[in-house]
C-alpha cells in the first residue's frame, strides 16, 4: 500500500507539491493526470525517496520513506518515463543485472522466460538494447519490476512515446500485475490509458490534487472535460 | 552485488568500441615507447660502456712519463645510462653523460643529449613517462567522466537506486571496474618492461627488477587516484559534458601549468648562479690558496716549514720524500675544500628547488609521481650528483695515487724528466665504474612524493567514503 500524507515539496518558494493525501491499496492502479509541473514526478520521486520532502510523510505498505535510506526500495518496483538501461547490454543481461541489484539472482532461462512473459520475442533477449524501440525496453522495465516481485509499482508516464500496439501490450502487463495484488501509482498525460488502466484517477494542477475519484464513476468525456476545466482554473497557492 | 557491478561495468566497456580503439593505440604507443627506449639505453650504454673501457685503455698505453704529468694527461667518467631509463629519461638529457678528470680541475658533467640534439629535445621524447605520467590520466578522464553522470542523465541511476542499490557501493563498483580497465591497459607494458631485463640479465637487472616493481606500484597508486578524482567529479557534476570540462581543466592545470609554475616558481625563490659565477667563485677561492705549482705562495712556505721540521732537515733536497708531490697533494686537497664548498652551494640551491617540486606534489599527484618515476628510474638530480661525486672520488683518488708516488719515490736529485712510470703502475687504478643507489635508499630519499601520493589517496577514498552516500539518483 502506497500512502501519502499531507505531503509537501518545495524548490526554493516554488511549491511543487502541496499537502498532498493519497493512498493506494493492494490491487488499484491510482493514475495521476495533470500538465508539466503538476507534482506527478515530484509525487513518483519522494516516494522513491530520490529526494526528500519538505514536509509530511511517505509511506509504503506502512513503512515510512526516509530520503537516502534505502530501506523501503525493497518494497517498490519503479519504471522512469525513458527507460535508457545499458545499450552496450542485451535484454537478458540488462534484467539480469537489475534483478541482482534486488538480490534475485535469474540465469540465462530464467531471465529469457520472463521476457517473453512480458511479450518480448525470443530473439530479442539476446539482441543488445541500443537496438531495441522504446516500447520494447518498456517491456524489460516491466520484466525488471516483475522480478523484483515487490508489491507496490511506481510508473512515471511509462506509456509516453509508444505506439498503440506497445501501450496496449503495457496496459495488459498492467492488469496482470494489478489482479496479483499489486498497488500501482501511475503518473501519465494519457488520459485514454487512465481511464482504460486505472482503478482510481487523481488530477493534479500547480502541486495540488485538485480531483480524485474512482475511474468508474466517470466516462471518458467526462474525464476529458474535467481534466481541460481543471487546467484552466485558478489554483491558489 | 559488487561483484556484479564490477562484472557488468567491464562488459559494458569491453563492448565500447571507442575503449578498444583508444586502448589498442595506447598500449601499442606504450609498447612502441618501452621497445624503443630500451633499445636506445641499451645502445647508449654500450656506447659508454665501450667508451669507459676504450679510455681506460688509453689511460693505460699512455706510455712511459711522470706519475704527475700522468695525473694531468688525465682519464675519462662516463655516466652509465641506468637500465631503467628506458622508462623515463628524466634529466638524462640535459645533464651530461661524461666528465674528465685531471689534476688540480674539477671539470663538468658534459656533452648533454640537449646540447648535441636538434630542438626536438627540448620538447621531450616519447616516452613510457610520459605516456604513463599524462596520457593516461587523459584516458582515465574519458574512461570515466560520465561514469555517473551519463547513469544519472539516462535514468539508470534512478532504477538502479530503486533497486535497493546503495551509492556508495555503486561508486566502488564503478571505480573498480574502471582501475581494472586501466590497469588492463596499463600492465602489459610493465610485464613487458619486466621481459626486457630479464633478457638483459645480471647484476644491473636484478638491482632493477625491485625498483620496477616500485614504480609499477607508484603508477598504480598514482592511477588510482586519478580514477577516485574521476569518478568524484562524475558523481557530483550533473551533467557530464560539465564533469568533462572540469577534468580537462584539472588535467591542464596538473599536468602542464602547475609543472611549469613550479619550475619557475623554484628559479626565481632559488636563483642559480651561472655557469661563468660557478667557476669564477672556485677560482677566486683556489687564488687565495695553495696552488701547488706557485713557490711564492704564503701557504705553500708554510707548509714547506711545516715539512721540513718535520724531517728536521732544512731544505727540500735533503728531504726522504719528494717535495713536489706533497705540495702537490696539498694543493689538490685545498682546491677540493674549495670546489666541496662552492658544489655544495650550487648543489643545495638545486635541492631546495627539488624539493620545492616535491611539496608540491602534495598539492598535484603528476609532480609527486614525476620525481618518484626518476628517482627510481635513475635519472634524477640525485643521481646525476651522485655521479658527479662518483666521478670527482675517483678523480681524486687517482690524483692522490700520482701525487703519493711522486711523494715517495721520486727521490731528491732525479730530474722531473728522469723519473718515469708504465703500465703496470697505470694499472693500479681501477676503472672507474658507479653503482647506482638501491632501492630502499631511493624510496627514503623520495618520502615526499610516497607521502604525497599516500595523502592523495587517502583523501580522495575518505571523501569517498563520507560523500557517495549523498549521490543523488536525480
Amino acid at each position: 500500500m502506497l500512502q501519502a500524507r499531507q505531503l509537501t515539496k518545495t524548490y526554493g518558494d516554488y511549491p511543487a507539491l502541496q499537502r498532498l493525501d493519497l493512498e493506494v491499496k493492494g490491487g488499484e492502479i491510482y493514475c495521476l493526470l495533470g500538465a508539466n509541473g503538476a507534482g506527478k514526478t515530484t509525487t513518483i520521486n519522494l516516494f522513491m525517496g530520490f529526494t526528500a520532502p519538505t514536509a509530511g510523510e511517505v509511506l509504503v505498505d506502512g513503512r515510512r520513506v526516509v530520503y537516502s535510506n534505502q530501506a523501503t526500495n525493497e518494497l517498490l518496483a519503479y519504471i522512469p518515463e525513458n527507460l535508457n538501461l545499458y545499450g552496450n547490454l542485451t535484454g537478458r543481461e540488462n534484467l539480469q543485472y537489475f534483478a541482482g541489484l534486488s538480490k534475485k539472482r535469474l540465469n540465462g532461462t530464467e531471465a529469457d522466460e520472463l521476457l517473453r512473459s512480458v511479450g518480448l520475442q525470443a530473439a530479442a533477449t539476446s539482441q543488445r538494447i541500443r537496438y531495441y524501440s522504446k516500447g520494447m525496453r518498456q517491456k524489460v522495465g516491466i520484466a525488471i519490476a516483475r522480478a523484483k516481485g515487490a508489491g507496490n509499482l511506481l510508473l512515471d508516464e511509462p506509456t509516453s512515446g509508444l505506439d498503440p500496439q506497445a501501450s496496449n501490450d503495457f496496459a495488459r502487463l498492467l492488469e496482470e500485475s494489478r489482479q496479483n495484488g499489486v498497488a500501482v501509482l501511475m503518473a501519465t498525460h494519457d488520459l485514454f490509458r487512465a481511464k482504460e488502466s486505472g482503478t482510481h484517477i487523481g488530477i493534479m494542477r500547480a502541486g495540488r490534487l485538485v480531483h480524485s475519484l474512482a475511474s468508474r464513476e466517470i466516462t471518458l468525456g467526462e474525464l476529458e472535460q474535467l481534466y481541460l476545466a481543471t487546467m484552466q482554473m485558478d489554483v491558489h497557492v | 552485488m559488487f561483484k556484479l557491478i564490477v562484472r557488468k561495468e567491464l562488459r559494458t566497456a569491453v563492448r565500447d568500441v571507442r575503449l578498444q580503439v583508444s586502448a589498442v593505440l595506447l598500449i601499442g604507443l606504450m609498447c612502441t615507447a618501452v621497445l624503443l627506449g630500451r633499445q636506445g639505453q641499451q645502445q647508449i650504454q654500450a656506447q659508454r660502456a665501450a667508451a669507459q673501457t676504450a679510455m681506460y685503455d688509453v689511460w693505460l698505453d699512455q706510455g712511459e712519463k711522470h706519475p704527475h704529468s700522468a695525473a694531468h694527461y688525465g682519464h675519462f667518467a662516463f655516466k652509465p645510462k641506468p637500465v631503467l631509463s628506458f622508462l623515463d629519461v628524466g634529466l638524462d638529457n640535459y645533464t651530461g653523460v661524461s666528465v674528465f678528470l685531471e689534476a688540480h680541475q674539477q671539470n663538468e658533467v658534459s656533452f648533454s643529449a640537449a646540447q648535441d640534439g636538434n630542438g626536438t629535445t627540448r620538447f621531450g621524447e616519447l616516452t613510457a613517462a610520459l605516456i604513463l605520467q599524462v596520457l593516461f590520466p587523459l584516458l582515465i578522464i574519458f574512461l570515466t567522466f560520465n561514469t555517473l553522470s551519463r547513469e544519472r542523465e539516462e535514468g539508470t541511476l534512478r532504477l538502479a537506486y530503486a533497486q535497493g542499490l546503495s551509492m556508495r557501493r555503486l561508486f566502488a563498483g564503478k571505480v573498480a571496474a574502471t582501475y581494472l580497465t586501466v590497469l588492463l591497459i596499463f600492465l602489459p607494458t610493465m610485464v613487458l618492461a619486466f621481459v626486457l631485463l630479464y633478457q638483459s640479465g645480471g647484476g644491473v637487472a636484478a638491482g632493477a627488477v625491485g625498483k620496477l616493481l616500485a614504480l609499477t606500484a607508484g603508477y598504480a597508486v598514482y592511477f588510482f587516484i586519478f580514477v577516485l578524482l574521476c569518478a568524484l567529479v562524475s558523481a557530483f557534476t550533473r551533467r557530464s559534458e560539465v564533469a568533462l570540462l572540469t577534468l580537462l581543466g584539472l588535467w591542464i592545470v596538473c599536468c602542464i601549468v602547475v609543472p611549469k609554475a613550479a619550475t619557475s616558481l623554484a628559479d626565481s625563490l632559488y636563483t642559480t648562479p651561472s655557469q661563468f659565477e660557478f667557476r669564477r667563485d672556485i677560482d677566486e677561492g683556489v687564488a687565495g690558496g695553495i696552488d701547488g705549482h706557485n713557490p711564492a705562495d704564503e701557504r705553500l712556505a708554510t707548509l714547506k716549514q711545516e715539512v721540513l721540521d718535520e724531517y728536521r732537515v732544512s731544505t727540500t733536497e735533503e728531504l726522504p720524500v719528494n717535495w713536489s708531490g706533497i705540495a702537490m697533494q696539498a694543493g689538490e686537497e685545498y682546491t677540493d675544500r674549495v670546489y666541496d664548498r662552492e658544489f655544495s652551494k650550487i648543489e643545495h640551491v638545486f635541492r631546495r628547488q627539488n624539493r620545492l617540486s616535491e611539496w608540491l606534489g602534495f598539492l598535484n599527484p603528476y609532480l609527486a609521481i614525476r620525481h618518484l618515476s626518476m628517482a627510481l628510474a635513475g635519472t634524477d638530480f640525485d643521481h646525476h650528483v651522485a655521479f658527479a661525486r662518483a666521478a670527482e672520488a675517483y678523480r681524486r683518488n687517482f690524483v692522490r695515487v700520482m701525487n703519493k708516488d711522486m711523494e715517495l719515490n721520486h727521490h731528491p736529485g732525479i730530474a722531473f724528466g728522469d723519473y718515469t712510470r708504465g703500465r703496470d703502475f697505470w694499472s693500479t687504478i681501477e676503472p672507474f665504474s658507479y653503482e647506482l643507489p638501491g632501492t630502499a635508499a631511493l624510496l627514503a630519499h623520495q618520502w615526499r612524493s610516497l607521502a604525497a601520493l599516500l595523502v592523495w589517496l587517502s583523501a580522495l577514498v575518505g571523501i569517498a567514503i563520507v560523500f557517495t552516500p549523498k549521490i543523488s539518483p536525480l
